[in-house]
């Protein structure tokens, strides 16, 4: 591996327990955007934990204000009506994956959800702390980055919506306030027709990714691709959705040509970093095999949706 | 019952369930840098406190204290990453965590020396040092060889690797005025006690360690660390308990990996296959200090024609410092790499001849006990081969398109030979042994042989702990040599028992023997080799992007005879997946600027349950000469498996491959 810039991991804290903190239990997001308000910069929300505590025990973060929302109840439900799927943001991972909703339907989220690290982490990590963290290695964001999900935000001056694209800043850093809080996720209901595909590149059960891919396409009764969503996970500082995918594909049948091109086209908007687990060129070359495989994976189960 | 039930349930008394009045947490300040010098340094426990070097001991260990050991906290620069440079003291754990930060330390980072051969050329990382070089010796003689036909010449490299015991290190230690005594996750109380007796100028009546329930070693606990003399020494200045646990952290940064041995190889072969000659070079990368890096190169040189009977030899060995956390024994140390180098010599031949593997493999074996250039003293191979084949179906169930295949000897650690004690007492009977089981279970050979020996029931037997008061004189549990070493200690101990109930009742049973009491420590000398042969088969299947699934791995080994079938079989498929992991992800790597790349579990490369292939485990028992009839076992799967692994991957993707861990991107498909 010569010529290669490695990203650094910095081995200052080596230590297994957290600096000493205040802890509160709200049982309403009301009282948690309450204490929020109170405690701003100082304070954080505590979800499932599964991204939080591993970061207070090596104190790579000090908090000093720990707020455990995962007792708030009215945040956990998986919903669908005729125009969205509702996902509270306290749904665990586990649920998200177990979900006859999700399962039946949304195939691209559980198949993302079923690759997330382990059971244990399933069965802690949320959905909404999945996506609030800003891990653009976390496999959630470019799910919904696909599904054009809309995140439902609430502060102390009252609540908004932000469109995923808008919601991943930088690495670690989303388009929340530090006093908001992420209450729902939605996603556009499925139509006929459509269907998608996760495909996740990992060294070994339970890793994080190499690079992942969300592939979302609806097709019209042709079999002519009307709208694709594509995004990717672990090769930028943010998750990317895809700006091409739409230009190539749209209009089209896909084939094995075609996909190809496409994963081509949208590996070049990828910005990965050469790391342990590979040197840019490797990471695009993933790139290029997963995408069209996402692809051709999603555009058969948008046919086969008819 | 079944070995380790006990810690499956959860009832282990591991070093951190060992909780004194009074006791002191510690934490300890390390070194962020590879290199760096310390500009200033305030607070803590440090070397200004402490000045103390550390003999190596355990496997390898020279037991003398030279310009190389390692001192106990950083003087004045630090040499690796993780390096101890003070050490914090609180309550309890988070107290002690919180305190790190009440060490001010100023560090001037200097550019540091990563790899062995920028180490050649570098400037010594020590000042008052010449260079870099930590030995450099020629094994074997010196030969000419003008007249094979075919030279080959290649370059590998056995990254380093992680011991990662799924338990990390930790003691604790205590001082009553007069004795200090220290608890410790151990395979060498013995060796422990001997390195805190030297490091800290104690006397060795003064110094008691006592092993608590182990939960893997691999190589790492048989010797002595910085943070277990710390520990010592603020206990015996603080008149308190001390308690240190490793975090996994410390653990990948801060503890003594494994391998790091590259070589460049050359052999001299004749157009049918038969090998003539080798030379070359093996490189160790000893990391910052001596230790078994002074004898890994050495080892792994003596070791080089492996089950061959190859005439000439003549190896130079060689270890270097580095800017790196020093090398240790990991499980073979020093074994699978002499293995993998000769094992891809002899598959490069095949391949250079097109021969089959296995055929350049027969036509290099004796059929007579060989010994080598390099003074290897190995049985006859051919006939143990032959079996191997024919237990794989090689060429009907396996072919060369596809498996790799590697056979090797196992050297097992058989001198100066180990302790053990048995005491029978109100119809019970303990045994300790001179080595500390870490996981491997070796209470089940020690009732098989005392069942036999002195025909008491297992379920009368416990197997005790490590000691250092309970037993006179142990060496440790490494190098395939417990079942050897303690068993024979073992047995010689059974028999002058029952020499002396013979004595009290006028004949042997039983009965008599639990009616008694007796207290029998003896120490078995052993001097030799007992030499053992092993063979596998590996099947891996590779993706287009260069992920690598092994699909079969087989084994076949001499173990001699079987004391337990549970053990051997767990020692052998443990041994595998370790093997498997060398070769698909397990590595603790740098940048060239010194950081550490792999500074979590995941990282570190171990592999994970989807990982682990069909096992198929066979074994030859043909007995040694010992009366147990055993031979080492242990270390054989991460001898053999890398090189039957590799070659497979190699096989299946067309391209050669010279160094483990095998990455991804160097076997992906062009596309
Ligand atoms: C070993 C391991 C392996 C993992 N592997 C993967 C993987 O392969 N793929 C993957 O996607 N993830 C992986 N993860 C991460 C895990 O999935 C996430 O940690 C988890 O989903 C985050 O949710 P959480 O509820 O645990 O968040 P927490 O850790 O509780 O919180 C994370 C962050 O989000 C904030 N936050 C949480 N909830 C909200 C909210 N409702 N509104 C606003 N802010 C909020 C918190 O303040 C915090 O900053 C892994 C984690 C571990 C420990």
């Amino acid at each position: 591996m010569n010529g290669i810039i490695y990203v650094i991991f910095i081995v200052s804290a080596m230590t297994i327990t957290p600096s000493v903190f205040e802890y509160y239990t709200p049982s309403t997001m009301v009282e948690a955007v309450n204490l929020l308000e109170k405690y701003g910069d100082e304070a954080k929300l505590l979800a499932g934990g599964q991204s939080l505590i591993p970061l207070m025990k090596m104190r790579f973060a000090s908090i000093s204000h720990v707020i455990d929302i995962s007792r708030i109840e009215e945040m956990d439900y998986i919903k669908e009506d005729s125009n969205r799927l509702s996902i509270g943001a306290l749904t665990t991972v586990d649920e998200l994956g177990s979900s006859v909703t999700i399962k039946n339907r949304y195939m691209i989220i559980k198949e993302a959800a079923d690759q997330i690290a382990d059971p244990l982490v399933r069965n802690m990590g949320t959905v909404g702390g999945n996506i609030s963290h800003g891990d653009p290695a976390n496999d959630l964001p470019a799910v919904m980055l696909s599904l054009d999900a809309t995140f439902m935000v609430q502060g102390k001056n009252g609540g908004k919506e932000i469109k995923a694209e808008d919601f991943f800043v930088d690495s670690l850093i989303t388009a929340l306030e530090p006093n908001e809080i992420l209450y729902e996720i939605r996603v556009p209901k499925m139509v006929k027709r459509q269907g998608g595909a996760y495909i996740k590149h990992k060294k070994s059960a339970g890793d994080f990714s190499v690079a992942a891919v969300a592939s979302n396409i609806i097709v019209d009764g042709d079999g002519k691709i009307i709208k694709v969503g594509v995004a990717l996970t672990s090769v930028g500082p943010t998750p990317i959705k895809s700006t091409r995918a739409e230009g190539i594909l749209a209009g089209k049948k896909l084939t094995e040509e075609l996909a190809a091109e496409a994963a081509r086209s949208i590996t070049e908007e990828s910005d990965p970093v050469s790391d342990f687990y590979g040197s840019i060129d490797y990471k695009k070359k993933v790139l290029r095999f997963i995408i069209k495989e996402s692809l051709v994976a999603a555009y058969k189960r948008a046919k086969e949706a008819q | 019952m079944i070995t380790g039930q006990k810690f499956v349930e959860g009832k282990g008394t591991y070093v951190d369930d060992i909780n004194l009045p009074g006791m002191l947490y510690m934490a300890i300040v390390r070194s962020p840098y590879s290199r760096a010098k310390i500009a200033s340094l305030k607070g803590g426990l440090n070397s200004s406190d402490y000045e103390g070097r550390m003999a190596s001991v355990g496997e390898g260990g020279s037991g003398e204290i030279n310009i190389y050991s390692e001192p106990v906290f950083a003087q004045g620069y630090t040499s690796y990453l993780g390096q101890p440079v003070a050490a914090v003291f609180g309550e309890d754990r988070y107290k002690a965590e919180d305190l790190l930060n009440s060490v001010d330390v100023e560090y001037e980072p200097l550019k540091p020396v990563m790899e062995i051969d920028a180490a050649l050329k570098a400037d010594p990382i020590h000042p008052g040092t010449k260079n870099n070089i930590l030995i450099d010796k020629w094994v074997g003689k010196e030969f000419k060889d003008t007249s094979s036909p075919i030279v080959l010449e290649d370059s590998f490299y056995n990254r380093r690797v992680a011991t990662n015991p799924m338990e990390p290190r930790g003691v604790v230690a205590t001082y009553d005025g007069n004795r200090l005594t220290m608890w410790a996750s151990s395979q060498s109380s013995q060796s422990i006690k001997e390195g805190l007796v030297e490091a800290m100028n104690l006397s060795p009546d003064s110094v008691r360690v006592i092993q608590a329930d182990t939960g893997g070693g691999f190589g790492l606990k048989g010797g002595l660390h910085p943070e277990y003399v710390i520990a010592a020494h603020a206990a015996m200045k603080y008149k308190r308990p001390v308690k240190w646990i490793e975090t996994r952290s410390e653990h990948l940064s801060s503890s003594n990996p494994g391998r790091g041995a590259r070589a460049d190889i050359k052999i001299f072969a004749g157009k049918n296959g038969i090998i003539n000659g080798v030379t070359g070079e093996v490189y160790v990368d000893a990391g910052a200090y001596g230790g078994f890096g002074e004898f890994a190169p050495r080892f792994i040189a003596y070791q080089l024609t492996g089950p061959y009977a190859i005439p000439n030899g003549y190896v130079r060995a060689i270890a270097t410092l580095t800017n790196k956390v020093p090398q240790g024994p990991y499980r073979g140390a020093g074994r699978p790499e002499a293995s993998y180098f000769i094992e891809r010599m002899v598959d490069l031949l095949a391949d250079e001849l097109k021969m089959d593997p296995a055929d350049v493999r027969i036509a290099n074996m004796s059929s007579e006990p060989f010994k080598s250039p390099l003074g290897l003293e190995i049985g006859a191979a051919k006939p143990f081969f032959q079996d191997a084949l024919k237990e794989f179906e090689y060429g009907k169930r396996f072919t060369s398109d596809t498996a790799g295949l590697g056979f090797f000897v196992l050297v097992p650690g058989i001198g100066p030979g180990e302790g053990a004690r048995i005491k029978i007492e109100k119809g019970r009977v303990k045994v300790w042994l001179g080595g500390d089981t870490a996981g491997q279970g070796h209470q089940e050979f020690v009732r098989t042989l005392i069942r036999e020996e002195l025909g008491i029931a297992s379920d009368l037997v416990e197997l005790q702990l490590g000691d250092t008061d309970a037993v006179k004189r142990g060496v440790g549990a490494w190098g395939s040599r417990s079942a050897i070493t303690a068993g024979a200690a073992v047995i010689a101990a059974s028999g002058k028992i029952k020499d002396m109930v013979i004595k009290d009742f006028g004949d042997y049973s039983p009965e008599n023997a639990l009616s008694g009491s007796y207290d029998i420590d003896h120490f078995e000398e052993m001097k030799g080799t007992l030499n053992s042969f092993g063979a596998n088969i590996a099947v891996a299947d590779v993706s287009p992007l260069g992920a690598i699934r092994v699909k079969d791995c087989w084994s076949y080994y001499d173990v001699g005879r079987v004391l337990s079938k549970e053990s051997v079989w767990g020692q052998i498929m443990g041994g595998i997946v370790q093997g498997i992991g060398q070769v698909v992800s397990e590595e603790i790597a740098y940048s060239d600027e010194g950081e550490l790349l792999t500074g979590s579990i995941a990282d570190s490369g171990v592999l994970s349950a989807d990982q682990v292939p069909n096992f198929v485990v066979k074994v030859a028992e043909n007995r040694s000469d010992l009366p147990h009839g055993v031979k080492g076992l242990g270390e054989a799967p991460t001898i053999g498996v890398p090189s039957a692994l590799v070659r497979s991957i190699e096989k299946v993707t067309g391209k050669r491959i010279r160094d483990t861990p095998v990455r991804p991107e160097d076997i992906a498909e062009d596309f």
